[in-house]
């Protein structure tokens, strides 16, 4: 659970730090719906080397951010898959013959649960996985002898690969945007600069600043019920609660240990938060004064012109 | 043997790789029964870790822990059939905040729910939850009442019941004092004098208080800074020279029994380790 980056902050120096919070989240924005305008293969590619290139270039550990998007590899690979496999139009591109036999199911039975009882012990899971599917499709391709319970075949049509890629990269580059934004901007600049941004939607009477503040404070809070949550869970398995085990009753009595202090303390520590905030003089609504002042910088018009342009890029190459 | 840590490290990682050590080349052992320890260290010096250690919570990163003859390390735990529940049950460990444990509706479902995942049977278990609901010197009427509605003391002496219940052969406490008012600190703490002494169990208290180790402890262990810098009784810890180095302040029967002595330029024999000790040496040398 340690693993999990989205919203969480992490001291840095590079320029993507001190860019002004307001630009980082227009510039988020406008990147964002470049990347779902995109429709040709080699834009999408180009972009996603881009993003990489901007990551490397703001001297953010790609590896934390490859981490990041570790627990969310399932979801993404999952897409692909049941894109590629149920997506039959355009073109067809791949074509595999299939033995369902008794010896082929078992040998892929085989295969699937040889990789259960290994799996804990590779490093690259991912990979040993990929390797698991193909190895499956290999069996099913090359025996084809004994007694046959019918003939299949696999298709891969190029609509539905090129759908299972679009999606599949989007979703990367938006996460990793999205965890540039968080890594390098400290909750109280996110907290200013969202406020600022949204500052329009007061013509039509939203309380903004409230807004902001809601945002911010539950990224904020994140890692710390995350960390909350491992304590109880300690403390539980301290008292003879096996969070790794036990029958479906007994998960349900877990899952209400965990839950039950979980929100006490949440509720607690909301409580603890809004007395610290009043002892301030916080009131909703009112003007404040601020400690750090949002300064534009000639970076800041930069980064702003050049995200808007390659908005507008996409835009132009899309309608043309 | 009960509890053997053998040249015991532990890292926390967070999610870059960069490991904090919390514990480092940490050897130790703790019998079964007859100890009264007590462990201190500045705030991060790595106290809680160690003790999370004694029932398994955590596993060494470096090193073995052996507990009840169940060898704890990297390599053992990645298999499956380590069964570490019946370590917990043996090992009984209070947590610093009770809000982290309590859960159930009543008192007397919380404090019968450790038994229980042990096997405890439901009446067996209320009878545990009432008899040390008043050990931990609460009566009857809490048995009823919903755990939250309690004082901060007495969230802490609930937590305490919960796992006294489990009948555990070692106590470990974190902080099992901290946020309770005088008097009532010194009644908990003559409640696990009672248990190790009546029933001849090691109990292991995590505090800051110096009177407390002075008073009470058989046997002292100082962590600094993720080292285990000092076992031994409590005696020669506090006439070491660089006690203050490690950022532990002397007991006030000590600092009196040395004001004492300066002022009247006398010499004590022997140990003063509770008010009663220092009175009845003083009255002696007055003689």
């Amino acid at each position: 659970m340690k693993n999990i980056v989205i919203g969480r902050y992490v001291p840095g120096n590079s320029f993507l730090y001190r860019m002004d919070p307001r630009t980082k989240l227009i510039a988020l924005i406008a990147l964002m719906v470049a990347a779902f305008l995109i429709q040709s293969f080699t834009h999408m590619l180009v972009s996603l080397a881009l993003v990489t290139l901007l990551l490397v270039a703001g001297r953010i550990s790609v590896k934390r951010v490859y981490l990041g998007l570790r627990p969310l590899m399932f979801l993404l690979f999952f897409t692909f898959i049941f894109q590629v496999m149920f997506n039959q139009e355009g073109d067809e591109i791949f074509t595999l013959p299939l033995h369902y036999s008794l010896l082929s199911i078992v040998a892929a039975a085989a295969v699937v649960v040889f990789w259960f009882m290994t799996k804990k012990h590779v490093r690259f899971k991912l990979f040993y996985f990929l390797f698991t599917v193909a190895a499956v499709f290999a069996v099913l391709h090359y025996i084809d002898f004994g007694v046959l319970f019918g003939e299949g075949t696999f298709r891969v049509f190029e609509e539905g690969l090129s759908t299972a890629f679009f999606i599949m990269v989007r979703l990367i580059i938006i996460i990793m945007l999205s965890t540039i934004l968080t890594i390098t901007t400290k909750p109280t600049d996110l907290n200013l600069g969202l406020e600022r941004v949204l500052k329009p939607l007061r013509i039509v009477r939203i309380n903004t600043e409230e807004i902001a503040m809601i945002i911010s404070i539950a990224l904020r809070y994140i890692p710390t019920l995350l960390d909350e949550a491992n304590k109880i869970m300690l403390a539980q398995a301290s008292r003879g609660v096996d969070f790794q085990e036990g029958k479906l009753k007994d998960k349900v009595v877990q899952i209400i240990s965990l839950l039950v202090p979980m929100f006490i303390i949440s509720f607690q520590r909301s409580d603890d938060l809004a007395n610290a905030m009043e002892a301030r003089s916080f009131v909703p609504g009112q003007p404040r004064t601020r400690l750090h002042v949002l300064t534009w910088k000639r970076l800041d018009t930069f980064a702003l012109t050049l995200s808007l342009v390659a908005l507008v890029a996409v835009i132009v190459v899309r309608v043309v | 043997m009960a509890i053997k840590f053998e040249r015991v490290g532990y890292e926390y990682k967070d999610i870059d790789g960069k490991g904090y050590l919390a514990l480092a080349d940490v050897t130790l052992n703790i019998n079964k029964t007859g100890e009264f320890i007590t462990l201190i260290g500045e705030t991060g010096s790595g106290k809680s870790t160690l003790a999370q250690h004694m029932n398994a919570l955590l596993t060494p990163t470096e090193g073995r822990v052996h507990i009840f003859g169940m060898k704890i390390s990297r390599e053992t735990r990645k298999s499956k059939n380590l069964k570490l529940n019946p370590i917990r049950q043996k090992v009984g460990l209070v947590f610093q905040f009770p809000e982290y444990q309590l859960f159930e509706e009543t008192v007397e479902n919380d404090i019968a729910f450790g038994p229980k995942n042990f096997g405890v049977s439901e009446a067996e278990a209320k009878e545990r939850a009432k008899k040390m609901l008043n050990i931990v010197g609460l009566d009857d009427s809490y048995l009823s009442r919903s755990p939250f509605n309690l004082s901060g003391g007495e969230k802490k002496r609930v937590s305490i019941a919960g796992i006294l219940a489990m009948e555990p052969d070692i106590l470990v406490l974190d902080e099992p004092t901290s946020g309770l008012d005088p008097l009532g600190r010194n009644a908990l703490l003559e409640v696990f004098y009672d248990i190790h002494q009546k029933l001849d169990k090691t109990v292991v208290i995590i505090t800051h208080d110096m009177n407390t180790v002075y008073e009470y402890a058989k046997r002292v262990l100082v962590m600094r800074e993720g080292n285990l810098v000092y076992d031994g009784n409590p005696t020669q810890l506090f006439s070491r020279k660089n006690v203050k180095s490690w950022n532990l302040d002397v007991p006030d029967i000590l600092k009196l029994r040395r004001a004492l002595e300066e002022k009247f330029s006398i010499t004590l024999e022997g140990e003063t380790r509770s008010k009663a000790q220092l009175m009845a040496k003083i009255k002696e040398a007055l003689r």
